[in-house]
């Protein structure tokens, strides 16, 4: 197989870390998800098959943590697209320059270690005299525990209206300028140019934003954690993924359980699988049949 | 696009007041950092550099900063080094090569640059154990640059495809291997899309927090970022003061590689649609 | 350096469903400049690559000399190769791009500079070796992309369309160049081309191509004077050898209402007539009218209609007067004649 030998070589390093970090970890987590395992039981693990499963239908938290799960899903989906709708837009009606700085700041959240944006936010939430809020609006609170949803939401949402506003961009400048200048020959006003030129053509990359985003936000929960840590109190702001974390690695409660939060990321896992190949479905196909001119190995 | 309405100046004002919040958290970093205490975003009691005091005293209880911040160093250099050779070599063989099972490797990459990785980090965290390398800078590395291969292959590949088949040709007819090809002409040519994935590759390290959270224990090894977590999570320190110091100086790389490196990092960010 | 003979034997390409080169079977001799001459797509480019080794074969064997060389990667073939986009490499100087063969054999530097310096004066490029491929011109390019393939002193030396990216005053001279570089290195040199005037001129011998086929091997004289079947008549020389399609009878061509004497010899049934326009003469014979006038300096073209449909072109010189619409008279020597098959094979003479 000398044909195959050198490919090999290339892609060895790529292969065993693909193997060790992604495949085996999936297949992991499912059977992990089937055992007991946990701080107790970490050198005998016991099998339980659906077991896991059926501890969480059976929880009385399952319920909450779904709609927590749910709400900011869309919530922050809706804030990310609309926003980042919006920032492309406004910003692409600007001189360049001015457009082009407006998208630099709002870049910055993104690329901000999330420790340190995190510190930003609990600090403008805090109570007076530290904190902004409370000092412009005289009222002095911890705005974070008062107001967890609000917070976790447009924490998030800052960070991800970056990407629609810039994928949002790159898409708007794709557009030949002469569909401008038909539609003001026409007689459009502004708005109506945005809403029947621009929009239309942006419907593509909406949805995949939107595709993207949501899988993105199913499984993320670094902010949340950060942030408010699933609280204040008993599960306010938990939702799906940071549960499976907290399941698995939180002490709290003397015994970490890996069995049944590895329950919990399988689910996400298995969409996650769903969904991507969903995805490879939709991307030109015919970009994998393309073989390459050389045949020297 | 070429549109721009009267009213223009209105619609600047209404982005920029938008805008403001952001501008006003890092605004609050600086002066938090520098001054006594800053109340709301005005700074009272003058300023002064006690807050960076960290840098030369230890915080209780804390390794020095110095070594988390040794810890972050080679974490995001080896991080990034490792991803860019690794993406270079499988994009090179999955562009350039003919392999029995080619379709279905570039389908797998594909698949996988989609999926949420960090939903793996529980069995993730079982096989370190497994290997040995749980509280292991070395696991920890081994881990980041595996979740960022899939986008960096990716990325590579597309550069790789734009390269001349003639100029292949011809430097294996001029006598050079696969190998020598890879290295010599492949790697030169390519060398924007190294830098883009190299710099976004340094960023992405640099800040990670929940991976050296989840599977490192030992606080000799902290990042900077483990370290700043456990002075805002030590509910001892209200001291907004050290806390923005310490964080300000957790961010300078990061602005510097932003000014540095912006345009190759919109080369990642940017071109998203086309997939 | 001296050039070694290539063996091609049975040798074809198909990719996926498509035959790029069906089984073919070509000697060319030690030191011999040959031509593969075609329309684009017709193969003569992957009969290259395959012996350069960049493609592998799917039936067959190629030799040098007597070695079996098919199975071997192109860095053990030692050929020299000039691509028709000259595939110079970007980032490196002149000099480097030169180099680059030597360097990969770990040659040691001084040696290096010495073969670069007197393949690059060869080439007269030796005022360029600083500077990069972006900033010289066209034909810096093609002479620095000769010099690279043949620094490492190889015993083949292939070239792809090397003349087709210059322009055309450039081109005689380049041609003249390669030929000049041929006589005195004495490689094996095989040229790609589509170009049947530039095949004809350059090479000892041509071979012609068409949809993955070999149709013939000669020199020129051979290909002029004796072509194979009437791909090779009309496209080999210009303008191109008239066909008439009808049928022999006894001692005469009948194409419609045409009729043309033809040799007794002849064997009857239906066949293609072929007669080269500078072979036609105005004055005495088959009636016809003239079209077209064309004055080409020292010859001139006319287009004569024997018949509605049956059309030949005459080049002759311009003593002879013709205005377009009058009558003419078109002359056809019978001993210039040749007769094709149904299937385009030379039947006669």
């Amino acid at each position: 197989m000398r044909r195959a030998s050198n490919a090999g070589f290339f892609l060895l390093p790529a292969s065993l870390l693909i193997l060790f970090f992604f495949l085996i970890p999936v297949a992991a987590t499912l059977l992990l998800s089937m055992t007991d395992l946990s701080t107790a039981t970490f050198s005998r693990p016991s099998w339980v098959g659906v077991g896991n499963y059926l501890d969480l239908l059976r929880s009385r938290w399952t319920g909450l943590i779904l709609r927590n799960t749910a709400q900011y899903v869309l919530l922050v989906l809706l804030f990310n697209v609309g926003m980042g709708l919006f920032l492309a837009i406004t910003t692409s009606l600007l001189p360049e320059r001015l457009g082009d700085s407006i998208r630099a700041v709002w870049l910055v959240p993104r690329i901000t270690p999330p420790v340190v944006y995190i510190l930003i936010w609990q600090a403008m939430l805090s109570e007076a005299p530290y904190g902004l809020l409370s000092t412009l609006t005289g009222t002095s609170r911890n705005w974070l525990s008062g107001f967890p949803w609000h917070a976790v939401i447009l924490a998030n949402g800052l960070i991800g209206a970056s990407l629609g506003m810039l994928i949002f961009t790159s898409a708007i400048h794709t557009i030949p300028p002469d569909l401008f200048y038909a539609a003001a020959i026409d007689g459009a006003t502004t708005w109506q140019t945005i809403r029947r030129v621009v929009l239309p053509l942006l419907r593509w990359p909406i949805l995949f934003v939107t595709a993207y985003q949501t899988l993105s936000l199913l499984t993320s929960f670094e902010y949340i954690l950060l942030l408010t840590d699933g609280g204040p109190g008993l599960y306010t702001t938990e939702v799906w993924a940071l549960s499976a974390y907290h399941l698995a690695f939180s002490n709290y409660y003397g015994n970490a359980r890996f069995g049944l939060g590895a329950a919990m990321a399988a689910v996400l896992v298995i969409i996650g699988i769903v969904v991507s190949v969903a995805y490879l479905r939709g991307f030109r196909f015919r970009e994998l049949v393309q073989e390459p001119r050389v045949e020297v190995t | 696009m070429p549109l721009r309405p009267r009213s223009w100046p209105l619609v600047a004002i209404a982005v920029v007041v938008l805008s403001l919040p952001i501008v006003g958290g890092y605004t609050w970093l600086l002066l938090s950092s520098l001054s006594r205490e800053v109340h709301g975003l005005l700074p009272v009691g003058g300023f002064h550099l006690e807050n960076w005091r960290f840098l030369w005293e230890g915080v209780e209880g804390r390794p020095s900063v110095w070594v988390a911040l040794g810890n972050s160093f080679l974490f995001a250099a080896l991080v990034a080094a490792l991803e860019v050779f690794v993406s270079s070599m499988a994009a090179y063989a999955i562009s350039r090569m003919r392999f029995p099972g080619r379709p279905l490797y570039l389908g797998l990459v594909l698949v996988l640059h989609a999926f949420p990785a960090v939903s793996l980090l529980i069995a993730i965290f079982y096989v370190l154990r497994v290997l040995g390398l749980f509280d292991t800078l070395t696991g920890v590395i081994l881990v980041k640059a595996s979740l960022d291969l899939p986008l960096g292959i990716w990325l590579l590949k597309g550069f790789f495809d734009g390269l001349s088949w003639e100029v292949e040709m011809a430097a294996l007819v001029d006598g050079a291997s696969r190998w020598g090809t890879f290295w010599r002409i492949g790697l030169p040519l390519i060398r924007p899309g190294l830098l883009a994935l190299g710099t976004f590759a340094l960023l992405s390290a640099w800040g990670e927090f929940i991976l050296p959270y989840t599977l490192i224990v030992s606080s000799r090894r902290w990042t900077l970022a483990l370290y700043l977590q456990s002075l805002i999570g030590d509910f001892t320190f209200v001291d907004y003061g050290l806390l923005a110091a310490v964080g300000l100086y957790y961010m300078v790389p990061v602005i510097a590689l932003f000014l540095l490196g912006q345009r190759y990092l919109l080369n990642i960010y940017g071109g998203g649609v086309k997939g | 350096m001296k050039g070694i003979s290539i063996t091609l034997r049975g040798l074809s390409k198909r990719f996926g469903n498509v035959w790029a080169l069906r089984p073919l079977d070509l000697e060319i001799r030690a030191g011999e400049f040959m031509a593969f001459l075609g329309p684009s797509g017709c193969g003569k480019t992957t009969t290259l690559l395959l012996i350069a080794g960049i493609y592998r074969p799917t039936t067959g064997e190629i030799y040098f000399g007597d070695r079996r060389v098919d199975l071997l990667p192109p860095r053990e073939r030692d050929v020299g190769m000039v691509f028709q986009s000259y595939a110079l490499y970007p980032h490196l100087t002149v000099f480097e791009n030169i180099a680059f063969p030597l360097r990969l054999k770990g040659m040691s530097h001084s040696l290096i500079q010495e073969r670069v310096a007197s393949v690059a004066s060869l080439l007269g490029i030796t005022e360029i070796l600083s500077r990069r491929p972006g900033q010289i011109s066209g034909g810096q390019q093609q002479r620095t992309a000769i010099a690279r393939a043949l620094v490492k002193e190889p015993r083949v030396l292939l070239l792809d369309e090397p003349l087709s990216n210059l322009d055309a005053q450039i081109r005689l001279q380049a041609r003249s160049e390669i030929r000049r570089l041929h006589q005195e290195l004495g490689i094996t040199t095989i040229l790609v081309t589509h170009d049947q005037a530039e095949a004809l001129a350059m090479a000892d011998r041509v071979a012609v191509f068409r949809d993955g086929r070999l149709h013939q091997v000669g020199t020129a004289q051979e290909l002029y004077e004796r072509p194979a079947d009437t791909f090779v008549a009309a496209f080999v020389g210009h303008p191109p050898m008239n066909l008439l399609e009808g049928a022999v009878e006894d001692g005469f061509f009948r194409a419609g209402e045409v009729v043309i004497p033809v040799p007794e010899s002849w064997p009857r049934g239906q066949g293609v007539l072929g007669v080269r326009p500078e072979d036609l003469k105005l004055g005495e014979g088959v009636p016809a009218s003239a079209r077209v006038v064309e004055p080409m300096g020292r010859e001139v073209l006319v287009t004569a209609e024997l018949a509605p449909g049956r059309v030949v072109k005459v080049l002759t010189n311009p003593q002879v007067q013709v205005m377009p619409g009058s009558a003419i008279r078109v002359s056809f020597p019978p001993e210039k004649l040749y007769l094709f098959g149904q299937d385009g094979r030379r039947i006669a003479p």
